[in-house]
């Protein structure tokens, strides 16, 4: 792609001469790996000041490709002393003046972005139009950013059942803009020891101020937002909780960066935490009209004929299913059904029994008829 | 041998977590929202009681399921919450009525019998190795030619109320006599207001069936439970009245 500065950095690696291919490469995530051989000398570099690192370290790899996996080795302080690429954005890009470098123990310590790859679209999502009008605001901000100034959508909270689309809704925005979106789990942010948590947190919004403007979209929240008043349940509940508080809205202003959450347990998270959110917009389990939507937009894509049936009226019955139930437990048991039993035809037969199944569990959790 | 590191502050009923919570007793009061709306209403001539049952299936015998109990000649009760619980509780108050009769050769007082299934209740939520009533209970009667209306909750809280809810539908109910209450009402209105406020919060579910109405009135003051016909006759009200509005709307 950039011929000339690839012939360069073959030769001519560590010399300071900036004239030699622009810098294109955003951030790099660097995993220090120790020497090559080892001997009775060797001494463990410990970066003591990130800034200045990270100009010693762009002056002396400056107009180096980066590659994911590839080694850089240092030739100064610590001579052979090996770095490995671990992640660098854009792809194979070149290292110079404006190049953020992030050196990290952990080898997947930040998500990578742009993981988000579907065809979801907006009006795969079906209902749910104000979470979906939010979403368009975002992608407005995010295709003029400096219009909204400090007006500019920061922490928005997806929340209600399981299977109506939150998560959904996060990819088709994905798809739509162009600008990066974080996915993040938030089991992911965890970590194993007491500590990481808090640390992950503040890398993954470091990062993503690197990156403004962007999204950060943390699925399952409730995992680490869980309210203080659990710290007896987990030691660090605390700690996440705050360092969660502090990245929303906390001293250091975190320009362009917005963070979308979703959950389904509301009423777990801390009431702090919720407070940071400008807005909290309910998922609702769809309507009879909705179901039926639901059920048009999906079976159109069926592998197989589907025999004309109502699904008006299997609409009806099916009040109460979530959108992924109706997908997941009822189209695709149908389809299954008739696959399985080599027919060409999905019959609406099939559709009815998928959904009968379903309708024998009981819709009131536990004995009721131990209350009156 | 290593301690447990944390305490469960809602393992035992009888330790208070930091914040001076009593986690099970308050779970018990969950128990009592999984049980059916009960209502009771105080008007100018009496008081009044009503109940929506839950009848899971069809091949269960509607009146075999209790929500309303007489007490005394002159008191009801109608409960939510956990069916064997309600029924040990009603037990105990008409044993405390009975005593009361033997014991003073009068009729017991309605505060005084809520007083005394408080203070039972109570015991359950101090002690060790027991649990809380997982059950409410609303006291209907006539004192000294008054009306009263207590309601009990698992932990032995009591007050008394003008119009008040248990149960599921509680805070639809109790939302639709805020606006309409007045006391001047007869039994009659009453039992009118209490029965839409049971089919606003009953969403659609609503049949003669599943209604129990229990009444003291001030007149005879004697407890009784109105009859299927009766109850029927002020189903068909509601439901006119609704359609009229639907129509309009």
């Amino acid at each position: 792609m950039r011929p000339v500065s690839q012939r360069v950095n073959a030769k001519k690696t560590h010399e300071n001469n900036t004239e030699f291919g622009k810098s294109t490469s955003e951030l790099l995530i660097l995993k220090p790996e120790g020497y090559p051989l080892s001997g009775m000398m060797d001494e463990y570099p410990v970066i003591e000041n990130r800034d200045v690192f990270e100009f010693y370290a762009r002056e002396q790899w400056n107009g180096y490709v980066a590659r994911k996996g590839d080694y850089l080795f240092d030739r100064r302080m610590f001579p052979d002393f090996a770095y490995r690429i671990i992640d660098v954005e854009p792809a194979e890009s070149i290292i110079g003046s404006s190049t953020s470098i992030i050196v990290t123990e952990e080898e997947n310590g930040l998500p990578s972005s742009a993981e988000i790859k579907s065809s979801v679209k907006f009006e795969d999502v079906i209902g749910q139009e104000l979470a979906k009008q939010k979403c368009r605001l975002i992608e407005r901000f995010l295709e003029e950013p400096e219009r909204f100034g400090k007006w500019a959508p920061r922490n928005i909270l997806f929340y209600g059942p399981s299977g109506t689309g939150k998560t959904m809704l996060a990819k088709a925005l994905a798809n739509k803009t162009d600008v990066p979106i974080i996915p993040v789990k938030a089991t992911q942010l965890i970590g194993e020891y007491v500590g990481d948590g808090a640390r992950q947190i503040h890398q993954l919004y470091d990062r993503a101020e690197e990156m403004a403007p962007c999204i950060i979209f943390i699925d399952e929240l409730d995992a680490i937002a869980l309210d203080r008043k659990f710290q007896e349940l987990r030691g660090d509940v605390s700690e996440i909780v705050n360092a969660l508080l502090t990245e929303m809205d906390g001293i250091v202003e975190r320009d362009g960066v917005c963070t979308i959450c979703s959950t389904n347990r509301i009423n777990t998270l801390d009431s702090a935490i919720r407070s940071r959110f400008e807005e909290e917009i309910e998922f609702v389990l769809p309507g009879a009209e909705e179901v039926f939507r639901i059920f048009e937009s999906n079976v159109k894509t069926f592998p197989l004929q589907v025999e004309e049936c109502n699904f008006r009226a299997l609409a009806k019955k099916a009040n109460g299913l979530s959108g992924r139930d109706l997908v997941e437990k009822v189209l695709k048991t149908a389809l299954h059904q008739a696959i399985i039993e080599d027919r060409e035809i999905v019959a609406s037969k099939d559709f009815e029994n998928a959904l009968a199944k379903l309708g024998r569990k009981d819709p009131l959790q536990g004995p009721s008829e131990l209350y009156i | 041998m290593q301690m447990a590191p944390q305490m469960g502050y809602d393992r035992a009923i009888t330790v208070f977590s930091p914040d001076g919570r009593l986690f099970q007793v308050e779970y018990a009061r969950e128990a009592v929202k999984r049980g059916t709306t009960a209502v009771g209403i105080k008007a100018a001539d009496g008081v009044v009681l009503l109940v929506d049952k839950r009848i899971t299936s069809r091949l269960v015998e509607a009146e075999s399921i209790e929500k309303i109990f007489q007490i005394d000649d002159h008191i009801g009760a109608a409960t939510s919450g956990l069916v064997a619980d309600a029924r040990s509780l009603v037990d105990r108050a008409r044993v405390e009525a009975q005593v009361n009769r033997v014991s003073y050769d009068e009729l017991i007082g309605v505060e005084v019998i809520s007083k005394k299934i408080c203070d039972h209740k109570q015991t359950y939520t101090q002690y060790g190795g027991v649990r809380p009533y997982g059950t409410a209970l609303l006291i209907a009667g006539v004192d000294d030619n008054l009306p009263r209306l207590f309601e009990t909750d698992p932990s032995g809280a009591l007050l008394e109320y003008k119009a008040t809810a248990i149960g599921a539908g509680r805070n639809a109910v109790v939302e639709v006599f805020e606006a309409e209450y007045r006391e001047d009402m007869n039994i009659n209105a009453a039992i009118l207001l209490g029965m839409d406020a049971l089919y606003r919060a009953a969403e659609g579910k609503f049949d003669s069936s599943t209604l129990e109405v229990g009444v003291v009135s001030l007149q005879d003051k004697k407890f009784r439970k109105l009859v299927p016909e009766e109850v029927e006759n002020y189903v068909q009200q509601i439901l006119a009245k609704h359609r009229g509005t639907e129509n309009k709307e």
